[in-house]
């Protein structure tokens, strides 16, 4: 008797020290991990890997952390994959960035749902920053309730970009607002085997094919979901006629006169393409131009611009902008605001017209009033930059289509969290009808599955 | 033993419970919502939906056609090269290092470099001959997702089965060879009638275990098109409704519980059969 409870003690106080030891084991190997990231004056920043990211990225150690001590780990992605990668680690309180790049769908969201830091009294008080030079059709579509979430690093409304050379060859006359029937028309005329007629999106991703295609969608008088009084969505609207007659409309012309491999085109692969002399308009970001019209642009010089097709609304280009934010959970919000003040600034602008391969014309544009006052960015961007500032105003954000639209103000997206799944399924679906490989009828009563499902 | 036990106890059992904890809930992504919403108890729900969502059944078809495809095509293809590589010639230990290069690479790189470097419709190889000899180029990956994804798992897991078929050939005994050889037997004939019936478990062994890790496939899938139709399988669509986009943890979760299910029921017949592997050898 005696023995079997010192045997029964003997085996508790095992257990109990196995349990330390194991515990133990976890917490250090979270502590080694976790140590790695603390060294002082280091901050991380998840950013796109578009081509003014990726000039920033280049310039900074000479630039910032030259002057400032703060060393900066750039994470450079694609679109889609930064999506996933800041949702994710903003919604958990995740503590990998200490910056993230996000626009105008997420930053309002996000800081409404308090994930973000409020920048408005760190902004305000920067006098390098001037808060009041930012334009305000950007910075309020990065606010929430008056505060500002997110400092814009470029602005950029969509509009459609062609070859002058191009289209004065084969006859074509486009104004400067063309209808979509007309842009179709010309895209057909002009499209040959070595140089397609139009490049649009084709990648899935809401962002992707999916900013382009409900730009079309909203003109063609259609929308992904109704609105009910609150500005809560109420009815999936996938599978009514303006939708279907927008996805055939879209998918046709790029199947007739788009570019090769277009279900897996986007904003870079398109770049490459109008650069490569393989497409002859290109329907996109004005960013875009900017590099079209950089000094070291094959390009240079042989483009016009004109604004976001219409159909049955008098504008229709978006509003976009992609912008820095401090996470909550940022290990370093001191620092990481230093350096958004800095990347986002009306100095960097200007540094980056002298220090970049693409000099002035490819600075980043669409954030400031002081930008359209420099001298040499007026001479260099003079083909595009009063075209950009208009599209930019006239983006129609509150009412983008026929009808009233659901949660947050948007053109391109749904201002409500389900659009980014719902966006990214579907597009799939209809990046395949673009590729051929699925009838729009099966792709339409899918994608209504999938858009009414996640409003129930 | 004890210390060891706990902690794989509670690194792999305690997040599975907690796992299932979840799937009973309605548990989301906090930017999943404007106003944060408490997480309801939502008992059995994610699962009642699992069985009436289409495109789940769509998944573990894909799934289902990516397996079997990857594993037959990878199987024959290895046992042709073990055959070819299980005899003598100059240069052996390099054609047979060539060979297993590709399972060496990180499945990532080898889905890039199909991506960029083969399929890809402006830089790619394949490509490039087919206008060279005079056909229009084709956008591989865009129009035969699925067709792409399994010639790169071909071409990653061939060499697996190449060793364990390479394996299988030479325990044969050669004694029954010579023997068969003496007697007249054609070539054919002994490959068929003693090489393949010897070869058998090695043949199951393999599409077994190569079952188990095509199934899981996920790294070409994310790199080469990112989901769709005809490419999304179970664990991508579980990824695209959790931290791939979805964000909705609960009804992830069950859908991850209900994959556990499955794999540990192939799990079971994998076992199975390595074990009557070793009855066997024990037995000889």
């Amino acid at each position: 008797m005696h023995e079997a409870r010192t045997e029964s003690v003997r085996s508790r106080r095992t257990l109990v020290v196995a349990l330390i030891v194991a515990v133990a084991a976890i917490t250090a190997t979270f502590a080694a991990t976790a140590s790695g990231t603390s060294t002082a004056k280091t901050i991380s920043v998840a950013i796109v890997a578009n081509g003014q990211m990726q000039d920033i990225a280049s310039l900074t150690p000479a630039l910032f952390t030259a002057k400032t001590g703060i060393k900066v780990k750039y994470t450079i992605l694609d679109e889609g994959k930064l999506r996933q990668v800041t949702t994710r680690d903003v919604g958990s309180g995740g503590k990998a960035f200490d910056a993230v790049m996000i626009g105008p769908y997420e930053a309002p969201q996000f800081g409404a749902a308090g994930l973000l830091q409020d920048l408005t009294s760190m902004a305000k008080a920067d006098k390098a920053y001037t808060y009041n030079d930012l334009i305000p059709a950007v910075r309020n579509a990065l606010s929430a309730n008056g505060k500002l979430y997110a400092s814009p690093f470029y602005g950029e409304s969509s509009f459609l970009m062609y070859r002058k050379d191009i289209l004065a060859k084969n006859g074509v006359k486009l104004g400067l607002h063309p209808t979509w029937q007309q842009v179709a028309a010309a895209a057909r005329k002009i499209n040959t085997s070595s140089m397609a007629g139009i490049c649009l999106r084709g990648k899935p991703g809401w962002g992707d094919l999916g900013a382009a295609f409900t730009t079309v969608l909203n003109t063609f008088g259609g929308t992904w979901w109704s609105a009910k009084s609150n500005g809560q969505p109420d009815k999936a609207q996938v599978d009514q006629p303006a939708f279907k007659q927008a996805l055939g409309f879209y998918a046709k012309l790029v199947q007739d006169a788009g570019e090769k491999d277009a279900a897996n085109s986007s904003f870079n692969e398109c770049l490459t393409q109008y650069q490569a002399n393989k497409v002859a308009m290109w329907y996109d970001a004005t960013v875009a131009a900017g590099t079209l019209e950089a000094a070291d642009s094959p390009v240079k010089g042989k483009n016009g611009y004109a604004f976001a097709p219409v159909y049955k609304t008098k504008s229709s280009g978006w509003l976009w902008s992609w912008a820095l934010a401090i996470p909550r959970s940022s290990p370093d919000p001191t620092d990481a605001w230093t350096y958004i003040a800095w990347a986002t600034g009306p100095q960097y602008i200007k540094a980056a017209g002298t220090h970049t391969k693409g000099g002035w014309a490819a600075i980043p544009p669409g954030t400031r009033f002081s930008t359209y006052r420099i001298p040499q960015y007026k001479a260099a961007a003079k083909a595009f930059a009063a075209t950009t500032l208009a599209a930019m105003k006239a983006a129609p954000i509150t009412n983008p289509g026929t009808s009233k639209r659901p949660g947050l103000p948007g053109v391109q997206y749904v201002g409500i969290p389900q659009f980014q799944d719902v966006g990214n399924r579907c597009t799939q679906l209809f990046s395949a009808v673009i590729a051929g490989s699925m009838d729009d009828t099966k792709a339409i009563s899918q994608c209504q599955q999938i858009a009414a499902q996640a409003v129930k | 033993m004890l210390p060891a036990l706990l902690y794989v106890v509670a690194i792999t059992q305690l997040p599975f419970l907690v796992s299932i904890y979840y799937s009973l809930t309605n548990l989301k992504d906090k930017t999943q919502s404007l106003i944060p919403e408490p997480t309801k108890f939502v008992g059995f729900d994610n699962y009642k939906q699992i069985f009436s969502d289409s495109f789940f059944r769509q998944a573990m078809w894909t799934s289902v056609k990516m397996t079997v495809l990857a594993v037959v095509l990878s199987l024959i293809i290895g046992t042709v090269f073990a055959i070819l590589l299980d005899r003598k010639f100059l240069g052996q230990g390099l054609v047979r290092t060539l060979l297993i290069t590709p399972f060496l690479l990180m499945p990532v790189v080898a889905a890039l470099i199909w991506k960029q470097q083969m399929f890809s419709s402006l830089f790619g190889v394949l490509n490039k001959v087919l206008t060279f000899v005079g056909f229009s180029s084709v956008a591989f990956i865009s129009d035969h997702p699925l067709a792409s994804i399994v010639t790169v798992l071909v071409w990653q897991w061939t060499p697996f089965m190449m060793l364990i078929m390479l394996a299988g050939l030479q325990s044969q005994p050669t004694d029954i060879l010579e023997a068969a050889n003496v007697d007249g037997a054609s070539s054919v004939g002994v490959f068929r009638q003693l090489t393949l019936p010897h070869l058998r478990p090695y043949l199951e062994l393999g599409a077994l275990l190569g079952s188990i890790y095509i199934v899981q496939a996920f790294d070409a899938i994310d790199v080469m098109t990112g989901g769709g139709p005809g490419s999304t399988n179970v664990p991508y669509y579980v990824y695209q409704e959790s931290i791939g986009g979805g964000f909705r943890y609960g009804s992830a979760s069950a859908y991850a519980i209900v994959v556990v299910v499955f794999s540990i029921i192939i799990a079971t017949f994998a076992l199975r059969v390595l074990s009557s592997l070793f009855k066997d050898e024990e037995r000889a």
